[in-house]
């Protein structure tokens, strides 16, 4: 689909996309990690590549601490720093295995990494050293931060809360209410709760709040399925992206579907066109008025697709339509 | 008798001004007539929810409420009997009414009985005591409207106010939200009523009195796990074989698009050999923090790492001393370290394991490791390769694409 909505960056990475996140303040900058080793800062109004740096393996995520300094980390297990004004790259440290995630604390000023060897260390950029490691007894699948909170998801299903000022002890531990392998986790920018997804075509909404009133709030939805002659297709649910202002989300699934979703008033806000492979990674920018939206075939199915789809990032431009709750007129 | 009584109005429709003996035939009407859809005439139930519906089932966009007056056609407020219904717009309608009829008002004067006529949204607002938080539930009914409030106004926007205080007047914007809007602007205090009975959530009967947050990875209320039937393994009692977690992945009816090991599709991917091709043999140099026992292990792992690179043309026999050795590293410090340990020399004992009986493994001592994750996952040795054989219980995903 071709329109003024969306449109396609140029000089994509050369192999699967594993993560965008746009800047703190600005919907111009965009940093993008993938399995080709490289991460790239795109220029996405003007629509070129400013910058890119490598690892010595596939990145597995990324993420901006400010406007000119990014963190990332992958399967070389090395947490590495970017200065895009001096281009000046440096190894803050390593894991014991791949970095799965990489989530910057504006609470605390801090990077926390989530890595495969079941650990999450949080690190001061200050001074590029490990600032604590804290086992969470599995694997590191996502994660996510929202004030002080870090919510953790893990292999086995498993999803720590922690609070970042204080991460010697795990302020709650809790078994996916999802039975299938959690896939992704984000926090509502309000703080009240998170929202979870799985392999298995669903989103959970659920509350940090364990007043039992709180509790009864929480609830599941399928999405991302495809019912083809009577056999119903359910797809991963790889990525999930807040809305900064309306605490409404974003859900990417393999299906090739975004669909835009008011977790409080349980309405699904608008679907988008389907596109040509999974969707690995959204953003939405500091403003939510555009969504990054980044497609590769993930290896879902154990036939491989010939040829196989094309890497691509969407940079899409949302309206409040969209992405509002519809009630608040 | 100086006291102006107001006589409460009757349920009135917003978007046509004509009033309504009870709610429930205002709800009708608003259905019957505003809310219905024009192509398929199903009956909704708001405004936005016809537009809504006409959007996803239709492709058509609505943008006057059928039946509407002209100022009353907005689609987007959404408006329930007469919940929802602007404040202006609710005063407006009751000076008009008191201009109109100027000589009900002072009749009956001891019909002051607003619990009774107030229009009651029955089922919208919910009776729950949880809404009515700090306020008992009696003082509802029986109280006057403060000054200044339209007398239409409704329980359920008294309740709000008596909790958010005089702010309310203050906030002329606020009037527009919906009640359950501002439940959220509190925070946690009162839950959001859904404006439909049948969006409750679908889950959590939990009681005040069940235990919330365990160490024990229960689920965080007593409500079962939302889903499908069971479909992974007992997780944590999977490792025990060597094999990891496998997905149903298809039923007569469904499938799910997603290789049936139950790992991460970056694990999968991560596993093919282009990935692996720089992954330095690095030691976690970082793990200061962490007990000294860890570091220590970490040590021996890479010891093991480096010696497993020299082999990585696999002879049984090489293996099986490898193994006994790392058997012997990881055993005195495996108390200690469990986790860590186990997640750094588990990979490479996994496909080991497959090969030979488990007596070879060790001594009486020397349980077999618990693997708590699946094989192949973690710290895959540099230029170790897995292979259909190495690997007999996956889907061998990569394969296809490159024999």
């Amino acid at each position: 689909m071709k329109s003024q909505t969306e449109y396609k960056l140029k000089s994509a990475p050369e192999d699967a996309i594993s993560a965008v996140k746009f800047g703190p303040n600005t919907n111009q900058f965009l940093l993008v990690s993938s399995w080709d080793g490289y991460v790239r800062l795109y220029d996405v109004t003007a629509n070129n590549l400013r910058h890119k740096y490598s690892h010595d393996a596939a990145v597995l995520d990324c993420c901006f601490t400010d406007a000119v300094h990014s963190y990332s980390g992958g399967l070389d297990t090395a947490l590495k720093s970017f200065d895009f004004n001096t281009t000046k790259e440096s190894t803050v440290g390593t894991h014991g295995n791949a970095i799965k995630c990489v989530e910057y604390c504006s609470e605390v000023n801090g990077i926390i990494t989530g890595s495969w060897d079941h650990h999450v260390k949080l690190w001061d950029p200050r001074t590029p050293m490990c600032s604590g490691s804290y086992n969470q007894g599995e694997r590191v699948y996502t994660m996510s931060v929202c004030g002080e909170k870090l919510v953790v998801g893990t292999a086995g299903r498993k999803i720590l809360v922690w609070d970042v000022r204080n991460m010697s002890y795990t302020v709650q531990k809790r078994e996916s209410n999802l039975k299938y392998q959690t896939r992704a986790i984000r926090c509502f920018p309000n703080k009240q709760g998170y929202v979870l997804s799985s392999i298995e075509g669903r989103v959970a909404v659920e509350y940090l709040d364990t007043n039992p009133e709180v509790q009864k709030k929480k609830y599941a939805f399928k999405c991302h399925r495809i019912k083809e002659d009577g056999l119903e297709k359910i797809y991963p649910v790889n990525a999930i992206s807040f809305h900064p202002l309306h605490n409404t989300f974003a859900t990417g699934g393999s299906d090739g579907y975004v669909n835009i979703w008011d977790g409080f008033n349980k309405k699904r806000l608008c679907q988008f066109h389907q596109y040509h492979t999974s969707v690995t990674s959204l953003s939405f920018n500091h403003n939510g008025s555009v969504l990054a939206i980044a497609c590769s075939y993930s290896l879902e199915e154990d036939n491989l697709p010939n040829p196989m789809p094309e890497d691509i990032i969407y940079i899409r431009s949302v309206t409040d339509q969209e992405t509002k709750p519809k009630y608040s007129s | 008798m100086g006291r102006k009584k107001k006589k409460l109005s009757k349920p009135w429709c917003w978007y046509c001004n004509r009033e309504f003996e009870d709610e429930k035939i205002l709800i009708q009407h608003q259905k019957a007539k505003h809310f219905k859809c024009h192509i398929c005439h199903k009956k909704l139930y708001t405004g936005p929810g016809l537009s809504i519906h006409c959007m996803q089932v239709h492709k058509e966009t609505i943008d006057k409420v059928p039946n509407s007056l002209p100022n009353r056609s907005n689609v987007d407020i959404e408006i329930y009997g007469m919940e929802g219904i602007p404040a202006a717009d609710l005063r407006e309608h009751e000076r008009q009414k008191q201009g109109s009829r100027p000589t009900t008002n002072d009749s009956g004067s001891d019909d002051d009985e607003p619990a009774t006529k107030r229009p009651k949204p029955e089922g919208l607002l919910g009776n729950a005591p949880g809404v009515m938080q700090g306020m008992p539930p009696g003082m509802v009914p029986g109280m006057m409207p403060p000054p200044g409030m339209a007398p239409g106004m409704q329980m359920g926007h008294m309740m709000q106010m008596a909790q958010m205080g005089s702010h309310f007047m203050h906030h002329p914007g606020m009037h527009m939200m919906p009640p359950h809007m501002q439940a959220m602007m509190q925070g946690q205090g009162g839950p959001p009523k859904p404006l439909f009975p049948s969006a409750i959530p679908t889950s959590s009967p939990g009681g005040p009195g069940a235990p919330i947050v365990g160490a024990d990875f229960k689920p965080i209320s007593s409500a079962a796990t939302i889903s499908a039937p069971p479909t992974t393994n007992t997780p944590g009692g999977s490792g025990g074989d060597g094999k990891s977690n496998t997905i149903a992945t298809s039923s007569a009816t469904s499938k799910i698009i997603h290789p049936a090991e139950d790992v991460s599709l970056e694990e999968l991917r991560a596993r093919h050999p282009r990935y692996s091709r720089n992954v330095p043999s690095k030691v976690d140099e970082a793990a200061a923090s962490s007990s000294q026992a860890a570091s220590e292990l970490a040590i021996a792992v890479s010891a093991a790492q480096q010696a497993a690179a020299h082999h990585q043309q696999k002879q049984v026999d090489a293996m099986n001393q490898h193994h006994a050795a790392m058997m012997q590293q990881r055993f005195p410090i495996r108390v200690t370290a469990g986790p860590p340990l186990m997640t750094m020399s588990a990979p490479m004992m996994a496909p080991m394991r497959q090969m030979m009986p488990p007596t070879l493994i060790g001594g009486p001592l020397m349980r077999p490791p618990q693997l708590s994750m699946p094989p192949g996952m973690l710290g895959m040795p540099p230029g170790m390769v897995y292979g259909a054989p190495m690997f007999p219980t996956g889907p061998v995903l990569m394969q296809p694409r490159f024999r």
